[in-house]
């Protein structure tokens, strides 16, 4: 008996010739996560079984696959021979721990067992409740637990009782690179994750406006982009220096386009950076209407002065769906941190909530809005998550 | 750099660091052990304590323990335990957080109004005071405005209406930088080490030797079985060289912060910055608002200059503003604007002229920036 993990791809078996493609990426990239761990993958058709690891890197290989996209479930799992006996010697065990209504399911490939998979089912329900009877009893179509014995071709039988959840979608990098726009707050790490789990390689772009906002600020935007790089199979995080370019605003423009001046400069900060370092795409946590820059006028403001597609995976979310996801990925209780982001200093008391474009492009003529980029674009510092 | 965040900790004294290094690289035996080195170790903690003493009247004890916080709560927990219990509502939140797990527990807890600059109202928490009180703790120096509360004149009216209450003072921000003793009718003061040139991780609990401490640290039954686990010799060591240092130069350190306060009272442009602390604070605190702007602002253009300041208590920064001040009566706006500027006897008349011309700049600039 010899314990194992079952690694099951999300959508890749969809994929008709490029299939390879994709599962040759995903296998980079489980390697990539279980750096540092010793143990060997090979592929099941379109599986892979990590085996050979040490007993004590278990749940730290659990983790980090749930990070991993492309996978859609993992099972903890045992290997016997095809053996009735053999069988029946591990899955009494694994049923210790069982309450309420149970099922064995058997997937026989391996057409040479003798005995037929409903049949070898039957048997083995019955050594079980021979031995828990008084915990369990037998629910064929509604089970809160399923024994699943899994017949391989080789003469061997993969058994196990747990599934678990993962990312799912596709590997990193099978959809490009992306920039995210990523601040302090709930929402654009969210953003980041739901991106990587379509397969998109991320950087993130993020300003700050030291003095306004401090070094804690600053930290605190890196600790979520630590997480959110785990999803991404790492990421490059660039911190522009956006004081200048938020107080020549605050000088020369109207006070109530403060945050759509700022979203504009942004978007075009963002994307010479992309173009610069491959990216293809931005990606930002607007919602519809969530705040007065995520109108659809504020949004068609800030789209006007790009020309790369803008991935907003979370226009349709309610603030409580977004919260739901931040805190299952685990960055809601960093994000909601109270140090100050970029976007709460020189907060207008009044913001434009429909602004007018020929109105926006008034104001903005009063600033030298390329040599503004380009200085914020000498000093970008660049740290690798 | 100059750094005036002398409330939040202060630099380490390099004597005494370097007298008890000995500790910490030859002599770094445990005091339980019975060997003669064991020993030896022992009575540096046992010379320790008596220096902590030595200012105090003899039916003062001596309790090592991890750090002011500690102190306050070993206080707190042994006695605070029936009828009504009284604080300030502008304690450092070691006493304040104390008080609402009280009130969690049942117990009917009350708190003091603050004054505009930190004080306990006396009178109203004289008429807090019953027969039902059983236990009083006041902070001696409000760690936010610099208030000094007369804590012995304070206890000994609370026990003219109840003698039978236990006082308790934190003396965090007032222990070896204010000439006082204690009176007999002060029962607990709480003090803390790296605040007055020791390491972090040392603080004590005086008590009377009278009081029995309900100890919740158990184990090996160091500091008489009131404190569990093998004691911090070379911190102990380092706060005791320290104190002694410290109480030496008690009274011209005290003359001389005063004169860095004044000067920096006296350059500081008033115009738009308003002045928190009264006369009746602590030299070595000075809290002020730069009105309508932010405090942390205002903090990281000093940082750029290479003056470290504070925005108020260093152990309640989550909180966007101080609950201490907002207790002593201030508005949104003095609150958002709240900046703490705490000297030590280390910094200079040359450090502190520089530092209040630029904090007159960076308002000016700021407010320049953000009058629109």
């Amino acid at each position: 008996m010899k314990k194992i993990i079952i690694v099951r791809v999300c959508e890749i078996f969809l994929k008709g010739k490029n299939r390879f493609y994709f599962v040759n990426l995903l296998e980079e990239h489980i390697k990539k996560a279980l750096n540092g761990v010793k143990f060997t993958l090979s592929k099941l058709q379109m599986r892979f079984l990590i085996e050979d690891f040490e007993e004590s890197d278990y749940l730290k290989i659990v983790e980090k696959l749930k990070k991993v996209s492309g996978i859609h479930t993992i099972s903890p799992a045992v290997v016997v021979d095809s053996d009735y006996e053999k069988i029946k010697e591990c899955v009494i065990p694994m049923c210790e721990d069982l309450r309420g209504t149970f099922k064995i399911e058997t997937n026989r490939a391996d057409k040479s067992f003798a005995i037929p998979s409903v049949e070898l089912s039957r048997m083995l329900g019955g050594d079980v409740l021979s031995v828990y009877g008084k915990n369990l009893t037998v629910d064929v179509k509604n089970p809160q637990h399923v024994v699943k014995i899994d017949m391989r071709e080789n003469g061997k039988s993969l058994i196990y009782t747990q599934v678990i959840k993962c990312v799912g979608g596709m590997p990193i990098g099978s959809s490009g690179h992306g920039f995210l726009m990523l601040s302090g707050g709930i929402d654009s790490p969210v953003a980041g994750y739901l991106t990587c789990k379509r397969g998109m390689k991320l950087s993130s772009v993020h300003f700050h406006s030291y003095p306004y906002t401090g070094e804690a600020a600053k930290e605190k935007v890196i600790t979520l982009g630590k997480m959110v790089a785990e999803y991404s199979a790492g990421m490059t995080l660039y911190v522009v220096k956006f004081t200048k370019i938020q107080e020549a605003i605050h000088e020369k423009c109207a006070e109530d386009l403060m945050i759509t001046m700022m979203r504009r400069f942004m978007m075009r900060i963002t994307e010479r950076l992309a173009l610069k370092h491959g990216g293809q795409a931005i990606i930002t946590g607007e919602s519809l209407g969530q705040v007065a820059s995520q109108t659809v006028e504020s949004i068609t403001s800030s789209n006007s002065v790009v020309t790369m597609p803008i991935f907003r995976p979370l226009i349709a979310f309610d603030k409580l769906e977004t919260i739901e996801i931040a805190e299952k990925i685990g960055t809601y209780e960093t994000s909601i941190l109270p140090y100050e982001d970029c976007c709460t200093v020189f907060l207008p008391k009044y913001p434009a909530i429909k602004p007018k474009m020929d109105r926006i492009l008034k104001e903005e003529a009063r600033l030298d809005v390329e040599s503004l980029i380009e200085e914020a674009l000498l000093d970008v510092e660049v740290i690798h998550l | 750099m100059i750094y005036l965040d002398n409330a939040a900790t202060t630099k380490p004294l390099f004597n005494a660091v370097k007298q008890s290094e000995k500790y910490l690289l030859c002599e770094y035996f445990n005091p339980s052990a019975k060997y003669k080195q064991g020993i030896e170790t022992k009575k540096s903690i046992e010379n320790a304590r008596q220096i902590i003493l030595k200012d105090l009247p003899p039916y003062f004890d001596v309790v090592f323990t991890s750090c002011g916080t500690e102190s306050d709560n070993t206080a707190i927990f042994s006695f605070a335990k029936r009828g009504n219990v009284i604080t300030t509502s502008g304690e450092h939140s070691a006493v304040y957080e104390c008080f609402n797990q009280l009130k969690m527990r049942g117990i009917e807890v009350r708190f003091a109004k603050v004054l505009k600059d930190g004080r306990v109202d006396k009178e109203h928490l004289l008429s807090l005071v019953d027969d039902k009180t059983t236990f009083v703790s006041i902070v001696h120096v409000n760690n936010e405005t610099g208030g000094i509360n007369d804590v012995n004149d304070l206890s000994t009216a609370i026990k003219r209406k109840n003698p039978s209450v236990i006082f308790h003072s934190d003396g965090v921000q007032a222990f070896g930088k204010l000439p006082f003793s204690l009176s007999e009718s002060v029962d607990l003061y709480s003090v803390s080490a790296h605040k007055i040139g020791g390491l972090k991780g040392v603080g004590a609990l005086i008590k009377k030797k009278k009081l029995t401490l309900a100890p919740y640290i158990f184990g090996g039954g160091q500091e008489n079985g009131l404190r569990s686990g093998t004691e911090n010799v070379f911190g102990i060591n380092v706060f005791a060289v320290a104190y002694n240092e410290k109480q030496a130069n008690l009274r011209n350190d005290y003359e001389y912060v005063l004169s860095l306060k004044e000067l920096f009272l006296s350059k500081l442009d008033k115009d738009v910055i308003k002045v928190i602390s009264s006369e009746f604070c602590s030299p070595y605190i000075l809290s002020l608002s730069a009105e309508g702007l932010r405090g942390e602002v205002i903090m990281h253009m000093m940082e750029e200059y290479g003056v470290i300041i504070g925005t108020g208590s260093a152990c309640s920064s989550k909180n966007p503003h101080s609950r201490i001040l907002k207790e002593c009566g201030y508005g949104a706006k003095t609150l958002d604007g709240a900046i703490r500027i705490s000297f030590s006897a280390l910094n200079t008349k040359e450090e502190v002229e520089f530092a209040v011309e630029k904090l007159n700049e960076c308002v000016k600039k700021l407010k320049g920036i953000m009058k629109k």
